[in-house]
């Protein structure tokens, strides 16, 4: 599955001018490009200036303007994401070092203090990918632990190297003993600052859905190679192949610029969009027309992240529901999902949830939040109606199915309880007729009592019948039909076509009660000679259609029987029709939904 | 004969039972639900299984489905299914499995001691007994739906419905105080009516009779 990336054509972008802010956000940058570049101009003078190899210096300049290059764009894209401005610092970083390459000592000092920095800016865009912020106590400490160790540790080598005059300007001994301690202790600080960086990248990894892990795997596996590779190459690969320092320093300067671009492809391709701007939603806002986005997708688009969710607050129940109207838990505050609430005079109206390692910054979304809070509060009655409406639909749906319940259960009863004590009643008082040593007296008033038994046992069988037939019970509704249309006086054509299919208790006896009702009807009021009943299941619809050629002239209104029905089939979601022209016969239909 | 009992309700299965003894006959097994009649019924080879149709486990047609098996498998086990309610659905099934010694009648019926009694015996001797209601539905939904004119006088009727019953023609003649020579005349004229072989043999005129009231 691809993250659905955002066209950046879309929408109002087009026709939205930049607001004061982003304009003078694009003109700083501009201007930091030019001052970066002239500094860098004036680096390369000073260094081809005393350079025994002329080309590396240049390409020390080139890496450090990959940086500056995708740091700006980084910066434009996404104006609250830092990460642009990680990139920007490491191509400080990578300038700070270029100074080396000077004949001025002032500058060549300054050079070796910074000479390691590059290394940490890269553990720290690791980190800080994609939001540009550090997530969690020990990522922010083990970033600076590795400020630390390319700053603070890196000391002795300019404290106690032997160097000449006038390149002795921070020394203060010459203790070449201290430098390989300070040397070693700096490369085990910084051994442990990668192995924490990797445990916590590949936690990262586990957490990611897959999508997103895609884009996650290679950049951090490159990432991590190339802050090993510097430290490696100059200590371990250098000594040990016997290899020329310019070949390493070539490599590692190699290694080190792919970082930016690395991390610039990775923001293209991982759906990590572009960030729009606030005022475009209020220019969405303002908008009309059926061609206009909905608001979540707006939303979704401004800030860049194709995963947000827009819910809203029902101040009734206490809880948030989705645009349908279905309750909706918030994820927990830990989770890689965040939330902002959206307040309207004070009171809440909604919620943004959002992508935490996506928006590291909760502003921007509160400040969206903020502008589309009339909008949330309009959407959110919309949602509170649908809320209610299911609610409301669900309650009718479980008054008809406890009403199917109950009729159940009092023909269950009835045929276990009363049904058979009438029976063993009738045995009664057959013995006693039987009874030889009964008077004759005896015996005509105990067989009366039988008989009587025996009609009461008959008028309870017909009740029970119209509560809930058995035939429905014990073989559903195609039985059901065809016993009733058995018992009628008129002759009847029977269509039945849903054998095989299962239909829920509710539809079954919805469809049943259409049918008795529809027949009863048709034998009572329309003068009819022949009645066509007809159960048909197909696409997920129970057609039920009672048909007479009748008198006509029937209302649905007409009585309290066929209004219920009407309720009834209105519950389970399906419509009652009645057909009746007068002198043209009366055709009743229920059609109703039934999962097949 | 030695008779199997299907039936839930404590209070029927007792009075069931004793009425049975009360006859003569031997119950060896009551079960209390449908898997254990024909588990009783296989265990125990009874002449005449007497079975409920709705019971444990569903309360559906259990009782029936039991019924259709035992006939299918034991072909001399007489079987009689009680119900609350009569179905014209259940004699066409009951009779399509095997057309002799079933019996199909309302539970209210064994109040009528003699008359159940005698109706057991028919059905052990291999007749067809149908309760008189779902003949009268039968008989009823046949006059209904009748196109071809062949219309018989109410007491035809009554004849028809006592022949479909499974009564012989003496029986019938006691029962409407005719003599036996008159039933014998009515029984000539539905036949032709109904476009039927004149029969002889008592079941074999059931099965004619009921052939044409449940097509």
């Amino acid at each position: 599955m691809k993250r659905p990336g955002v066209p950046p054509s879309d929408m109002t972008r087009s026709r939205v001018t930049p607001s004061p802010a982003t304009r003078s956000t694009h003109l700083a940058l501009v201007l930091l490009v030019v001052a970066v570049a002239m500094i860098a101009v004036l680096e390369l003078v000073l260094g081809l200036d005393g350079a025994t190899e002329p080309w590396h210096p240049v390409l020390f300049q080139l890496v450090a303007a990959v940086y500056l290059g995708a740091g700006v764009l980084a910066w434009w894209w996404r104006p609250s994401n830092r990460l642009g401005l990680i990139m920007v610092v490491g191509c400080g970083a990578l300038l700070l070092g270029a100074l080396g390459f000077t004949t001025v000592p002032v500058l060549i000092a300054v050079s070796t203090v910074g000479a390691t920095m590059i290394l940490a800016v890269m553990v720290h865009l690791l980190h800080a990918f994609p939001s540009g912020r550090l997530r969690g106590r020990l990522s922010r400490w083990t970033v600076l632990g590795g400020y630390a160790v390319s700053l603070v540790l890196q000391a002795p080598q300019y404290l106690f190297a032997p160097a000449p005059p006038p390149y002795h300007l921070l020394g203060v001994a010459d203790r070449p003993a201290l430098v390989t301690t300070g040397l070693f202790v700096q490369a085990a600080a910084g051994a442990v600052v990668m192995v924490v960086t990797t445990v916590l990248l590949v936690r990262r990894l586990r957490a990611a859905d897959p999508p997103r892990r895609r884009v996650l795997a290679p950049l951090y596996s490159y990432g991590v190679v190339a802050v090993l590779f510097i430290p490696v190459s100059a200590n371990v690969i250098r000594p040990l192949l016997d290899v020329p320092p310019e070949t390493i320093g070539t490599a590692q300067l190699a290694v080190i610029g792919g970082v930016p671009l690395a991390f610039c492809l990775g923001l293209l391709r991982g759906g990590f969009a572009r960030t729009g701007e606030v005022e475009e939603l209020g220019a969405w806002l303002g908008g009309t027309g059926t061609a206009r986005t909905t608001l979540v997708e707006a939303l979704s688009r401004t800030l860049g992240d194709p995963t947000l969710q827009l819910v809203f607050w029902v101040p009734d129940t206490r809880e948030y529901v989705d645009a349908s109207g279905q309750p909706v838990d918030l994820p927990s505050v830990d989770g890689d999902r965040d939330v902002v609430t959206v307040d309207l005079d004070g009171r809440r109206v909604g919620a943004i949830v959002y992508d935490a390692t996506l928006l590291g910054d909760p502003e921007p979304v509160r400040a969206a939040g903020r502008v589309i809070a009339l909008a949330v509060d309009r959407e959110r009655l919309t949602a509170q109606l649908r809320a209610g409406e299911q609610a409301l639909r669900l309650s009718r749906e479980r008054l008809v199915e406890a009403g199917d319940l109950e009729r159940r259960r009092i023909a269950q009863n009835l045929h276990d309880g009363v049904q058979a004590e009438l029976v063993v009643l009738g045995l009664d008082a057959q013995r006693i007729a039987a009874d030889p040593a009964a008077t004759p007296a005896t015996v005509q008033a105990a067989t009366a009592l039988r008989a009587g038994i025996d009609v009461t046992a008959g008028e309870l069988r017909r009740f029970v019948y119209g509560v809930m037939p058995a035939p429905l019970l014990e073989r559903g509704l195609a039985a059901a039909a065809e016993d009733l249309v058995d018992h009628l006086p008129l002759r009847t054509r029977l269509e039945v076509s849903v054998d095989g299919q299962h239909l829920s208790s509710a539809v079954e006896s919805t469809a049943y009660f259409v049918l008795a009702e529809g027949l009863t009807n048709a034998v009572r009021h329309a003068q009819a000679r022949e009645l066509a009943v007809r159960l048909a299941a197909s696409d997920g619809t129970l057609l039920v259609e009672v048909g007479d050629d009748g008198v006509g002239g029937a209302h649905l209104n007409s009585g309290l029987g066929l209004r219920s029905l009407a309720d009834r089939v209105d519950v389970l979601g399906g419509r009652l029709r009645l057909d009746s022209p007068a002198g043209g016969g009366t055709r009743l239909t229920a059609e109703l939904p039934c999962a097949s | 004969m030695r008779v199997v009992i299907g039936e839930d309700e404590a209070l029927l299965r007792q009075g069931l039972q004793l009425v049975l003894e009360h006859a003569g006959h031997e119950v060896v097994a009551a079960a209390e639900d449908a898997p254990s009649v024909v588990a009783l019924t296989e265990e125990h080879r009874p002449d005449l299984v007497v079975t409920d149709i709705r019971m444990p486990p569903g309360f559906t047609d259990e009782g029936l489905v039991a019924a259709l098996t035992i006939s299918r498998e034991h072909a001399d086990t007489a079987i009689v299914v009680l119900s609350q309610h009569v179905q014209r659905r259940y004699v066409t099934e009951l009779l399509a499995e095997r057309p002799a010694g079933i019996g199909y009648l309302l539970k209210q019926r064994i109040a009528d001691i003699d008359t159940f009694s005698a109706d057991l015996e028919r059905v052990r001797a291999g007749g067809t007994v149908l309760d008189p209601e779902v003949v009268a539905l039968l008989v009823a939904r046949a006059r209904r739906d009748d196109t071809g004119g062949q219309h018989l006088t109410p007491r035809q009727e009554e004849v028809l419905a006592l022949m479909a019953q499974g009564r012989s023609n003496s029986w019938i003649a006691r029962h409407l105080t005719l003599t036996e020579k008159a039933v014998v005349q009515h029984t000539s004229h539905i036949y032709s009516a109904l476009g039927l072989p004149p029969r002889d043999d008592d079941h074999r005129r059931v099965l004619a009779v009921l052939h044409h009231l449940t097509r």
